[in-house]
């Protein structure tokens, strides 16, 4: 070894507390890049594999009722690769040992399954269908987990009017439920209160009265363009029209297609954000360090430059600590990255079922993590090391200038400045002198405290969104979906069922909506014009009522079509496929979950050309009486859904909880790591640079608790000052997700509580002790008997 | 000049052994050694013969690997590290070599660390009136001399009203004429205010200042020499 990189090798060990802080700074960032990298390609191959191996489809068709040889006679055309017919219902499930009503989809599937079927299932449990009986049901495995069903065990189906006792015959994964939800409604799985059952495809025939025909077809394309796709389904829809058309989707409005690739995407966006903020935060950490470490060697540098040691070799050799800083971090980086990955691994198997998790390492995100984390710790280093160029050898031989002695603006307040005690006014002077340093601080605390005010922002936003949706716009308790029924005797039906209060008839109707060249499929739905229990919004929560004409947009709706209050738009339901007819916009709402489309029932039923119907009722229902309810709305032959608002409120929030408290605990250690680490960092230096104070303090009689208040002032100031920056930073922050998260199946309210500032100047408390307690060791343990002998 | 009270430090076959791996360093070996009440005690000797060890034991900065260390019957060997910091606080002054004084505290300001560590201090203002810089109390020490600084450091030294002032080469950064005003200063507050100093150097010309004059080689006190008329700190030469 050269005496140059035996130097570098003793004084990094001798800086080992401050190098450790920038290196799990570093650290942290590669990790990030690795893991959140990782887990996106863990998910993305696993979502590719599963969609080619269970032949995901292209595209859904819901029709009211197709024959099957119209199907087959589609299935010839140019660009279809495979179409399916099969028969899906929305049932409402009577499990034992649930008082209340499970939602359930059924969802008829070959008897025999072979290589062509589409969306085909993963068995888990049981061994699928048997040949022996029709009466067998292969139900979602996380449905199944949560009732505690098990292959062979029965549960009871009313199809048809009819109470059928089915067989579980296994549990199963399936490409169109990865993400189990109903729809693009729904924003979170709850396998408590909603699974998929696949039931054989002929005895579903038979019993639902499908004989030779299907309401739902599913296909997949050949290779064609993106365009052919569009023009083929447009043209396949417009050919089955006469057999009523409700919805024709592909795969990108696909709803569990659509959450999964939004996860990944927004993965590969941490992916790139997070691991910047680590290494940028390391690298001025970095330079700080090096610029004392410059500073404190001076003579040395003059000297070796006096010796001969050119400007180059001294630089490279400054430089090393960031290479050997960013090295290290990134090493530690792939450690941190792979716990990382399993980590978000762990919390998506939860969300995510695939019949299996592609779990892979992957070698060149680790070398790119580790390029990454060297290339920032040499920016720093670079930054840091500059005024080794800049010495001369003769002036910095010579003993270090005198530290500036000067007084701070503060000063000119006699009156304050002399009631503070020295320790203040060690702590202000250093502050205040060394601006580098302080900025650096200040940023890096400011960091971590809006990173942690968006964390908590984030959390109160999204159960104010909840709650906005569950308890202000839908404001009765129970919402029981209706089959499509044409009279108002399934209004009559519910309104008369046992402990139902209030209720009121909605009619949703699906219609294209277009203005311009812009066009929306979208739900309108009809209220009545006294309507109570659904109450559109503003933000602050001023109720809008329905006008007695023209439609209510939702604001992310309007702006898709970019209409405003006046504009008309060109209307046209799907079912039957009318002439287009215009309706003009009278307001518009709030909403944060999905799109909205509100009108009145009269207007709407004018406007769509049909008679007004009931597709769905919202009733208040006396909560004492809930067990009578259930067991009559099990029975009602129109019910096809029933959602228990308070139910699915508490149970999206609880998940939400779960899943945000994994986020939250992360954030939190990102910002302690953020927070802390600079804090060390900066006292370490300093302490360094002040060995002769402290020691001649600790000589005069002075604790190591007492000069670790010097610190603490220091670090409270720097703290201080970046948390009053971190309150608009973090705000700014807010503002930011929120417009990253403004997509049409949510949107992020801007909530800026007092409470998300509270939790973080706490926890930001927590991580001043532990900076505290570092410092505090290290003066304990400074050889201060040497330290005051030393000349300068 | 020796009274019938015991001496406020004693120092009882004192050794410090520094342990270096294997070899053991003897920096001080078996020194026997009082300093009394209002004493001026110069420690003379060559540089390595472990005249600041023995000062170290005197302060409370280190403690004897064999013997004891009496300060005003309390034996200083058998206190703890806290009470090794309090000892400090409250009885002794310290004067170091190179000032150590806080480069961004103001004269006064230094002084001032100095007074918050004791119950009844001098004031701040006035120990630095005791050293003659008055004047430049709002000065920092970049704006002192080095006499001027080694001044402000007795005065913080001084500000505590110690039991005792230790110095090592208080004027070893100095030259004569500055190392006269310093000295001098000492001298001053050893004649009036009655404080017990003992001063290391491995100047001889200082051991006249001296009322005793313990000459330290290798580790070992050989010489202990009264000096009934010690001189001037103005009549000082070298
Ligand atoms: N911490 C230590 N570890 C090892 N050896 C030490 C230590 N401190 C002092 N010594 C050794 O003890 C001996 C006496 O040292 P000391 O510092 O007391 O000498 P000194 O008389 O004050 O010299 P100087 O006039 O140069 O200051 C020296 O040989 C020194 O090397
Ligand atoms: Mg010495």
């Amino acid at each position: 070894m050269t005496p140059l990189n035996r130097k570098l090798w003793r004084e990094l060990r001798q800086n080992a507390g401050a190098m450790v802080a920038v290196v799990v700074i570093a650290a942290f960032g590669a990790g990030s890049y690795v893991g959140m990298g990782s887990a996106q390609r863990i998910l993305e191959a696993s979502q590719a594999a599963y969609y080619r191996d269970y032949r995901f489809a292209d595209f859904w068709i819901d029709v009211k009722k197709v024959p099957l040889t119209t199907v087959e006679r589609l299935a010839e055309r140019d660009g279809i690769a495979a179409l399916q017919a099969r028969i899906v219902f929305d049932v409402i499930l009577d499990l034992p040992a649930q008082t209340r009503p499970i939602n359930g989809r059924l969802i008829s599937f070959p008897e025999r399954r072979d290589d062509t079927t589409l969306n085909d299932l993963y068995l888990i449990r049981g061994s699928g269908f048997s040949t022996d009986r029709d009466e067998e049901v292969i139900i979602s495995d996380a449905f199944a987990r949560q009732h505690d069903l098990h292959p062979g065990d029965r549960i009871h189906l009313i199809l048809n009017r009819r109470r059928e006792a089915f067989t579980v015959a296994g549990t199963c994964v399936s490409p169109e439920y990865v993400y189990l939800v109903r729809g693009a409604g729904d924003l979170i799985p709850d396998p408590e209160h909603f699974g998929v059952l696949y039931i054989k495809e002929r005895f579903a025939r038979d019993v639902l009265d499908f004989q030779d025909a299907a309401n739902n077809i599913v296909g997949r394309y050949t290779d064609i363009s993106a365009a052919q796709r569009t023009a083929l389904l447009d043209d396949i829809e417009r050919r089955l029209e006469p057999f009523g058309v409700f919805d024709a989707i592909q795969r990108e409005r696909q709803a569990s297609h659509r959450f999964l690739s939004d996860e990944i995407n927004g993965l590969r966006v941490s992916a790139r954000v997070t691991p910047v903020v680590f290494l940028a935060v390391a690298a001025m950490a970095l330079s700080v360090l090096l610029r004392r470490l410059v500073e404190r060697q001076r003579i040395t540098i003059g000297t070796l430059k006096a010796v001969g040691y050119s400007n180059a070799v001294l630089f490279n050799h400054y430089v090393r600590f960031g290479l050997f800083v960013g090295l290290l971090g990134g090493l530690a980086g792939c450690l941190v990255g792979l716990g990382l990955c399993h980590a978000l691994i762990d919390v998506y198997r939860d969300f995510y079922h695939f019949p299996r998790y592609l779990m892979r390492t992957y070698p060149d995100l680790m070398l790119h993590g580790i390029l990454i984390s060297l290339a920032f710790a040499v920016l720093g280093a670079l930054r840091g090391a500059r005024r080794v160029l800049k010495l001369q050898p003769a002036e910095s031989m010579r003993a270090k200038p005198p530290e500036k002695g000067k007084a701070i603006l503060l000063e000119r307040w006699q009156w304050l400045w002399r009631r503070l005690d020295f320790k203040t006014h060690l702590a202000l002077r250093d502050v205040f002198r060394n601006k580098g340093r302080t900025l650096s601080g200040i940023v890096a605390t400011a960091l971590a405290g809006s990173i942690m005010i968006m964390t908590f922002s984030f959390f109160d936003a999204a159960l104010y969104m909840v709650a906005f949706q569950f308890e202000h716009t839908m404001r009765g308790n129970a919402t029981i979906g209706m089959r499509d029924a044409r009279n108002t005797e399934a209004l009559q039906e519910g309104r008369a069922l046992p402990a139902v209060l209030f209720a009121e008839p909605t009619f949703g109707i699906v219609c294209d909506l277009r203005h311009g060249r812009f066009s929306r499929r979208q739900a309108i739905v009809g209220l009545t014009e006294d309507h109570l229990l659904t109450m559109p919004r503003h933000q602050d929560l001023t109720p809008i009522n329905i006008p007695a004409e023209g439609l209510l947009l939702s604001e992310k709706l309007a702006s898709l079509l970019q209409v405003e209050p006046g504009d008309t738009l060109e209307l046209k339901p799907i079912r039957g496929r009318p002439e287009p007819r215009s309706a003009y916009v009278a307001g518009t709402v709030d909403s944060f979950i999905g799109l909205d489309c509100y009108a009145s029932l009269s207007y709407l039923s004018d406007v769509v050309g049909e008679p007004a119907s009931v597709t769905g009722i919202q009733a208040l229902i006396d909560d004492h009486q809930r067990p009578a309810f259930f067991e009559q709305i099990k029975q009602l032959p129109n019910a096809q859904a029933l959602s228990l608002n308070r139910d699915a409120q508490q149970s999206i929030e609880g998940t939400f909880v779960r899943s945000l408290r994994f986020s939250l605990g992360t954030m939190i250690l990102f910002a302690g790591v953020i927070g802390c680490g600079s804090l060390i960092n900066l006292a370490t230096v300093e302490i360094g640079d002040r060995t002769r104070e402290i020691s001649t303090l600790r000589v005069l009689g002075y604790q190591p608790t007492e000069i670790a208040g010097i610190y603490l002032r220091q670090n409270a100031i720097l703290f201080g000052l970046g948390l009053i920056l971190a309150v608009p930073m973090g705000y700014g922050l807010v503002l930011l997700l929120a417009r990253a998260y403004d997509t049409e199946l949510f949107r992020m309210p801007v909530i800026f509580r007092w409470t998300a500032v509270a939790w973080p100047l706490l926890i930001s408390c927590c991580f001043i002790v532990i900076a505290q307690w570092v410092v505090y060791y290290k003066i304990r343990r400074l050889d201060w008997l040497a330290g005051v002998q030393v000349k300068e | 000049m020796i009274t019938t009270t015991t001496a406020p430090i004693r120092i009882e076959n004192a050794s410090r052994i520094f342990q270096m791996g294997d070899l053991e360093v003897p920096a001080l070996v078996d020194a026997n050694l009082e300093v009394e009440q209002g004493e001026f005690v110069v420690i003379l000797g060559p540089s390595g013969s472990g005249k600041s060890t023995l000062l170290n034991l005197i302060g409370g900065l280190d403690r004897p690997t064999a013997g004891h260390v009496w300060f005003q019957e309390r034996d200083l060997t058998a206190l703890s590290d806290e009470d090794l910091t309090r000892y400090r606080r409250e009885s002794v002054g310290f004067v170091f070599q190179f000032y150590n004084l806080v480069p961004t505290l103001t004269a006064l300001e230094n002084v001032q660390v100095a007074t918050e560590l004791v119950q009844e201090p001098l004031d701040a203002a006035a120990a630095l009136e005791l050293v003659g810089l008055a004047e430049r109390a709002a000065h920092f020490p970049a704006q002192l001399s080095g006499g001027e600084q080694q001044r402000v450091s007795i005065a913080r030294a001084l500000a505590k009203r110690p039991d005792v002032l230790l110095a090592d080469e208080p004027t070893g950064a100095l030259d004569l004429q500055t190392a006269r005003v310093v000295l001098g200063t000492m001298q001053q507050l050893n004649r009036e205010q009655a404080l017990t100093i003992v001063l290391i150097t491995h100047n001889p010309a200082l051991a006249a200042l001296a009322d005793r004059r313990v000459q330290i080689t290798s580790g070992r006190i050989v010489d202990v020499v009264r000096n009934e008329a010690p001189a001037a700190a103005a009549d000082i030469d070298w």
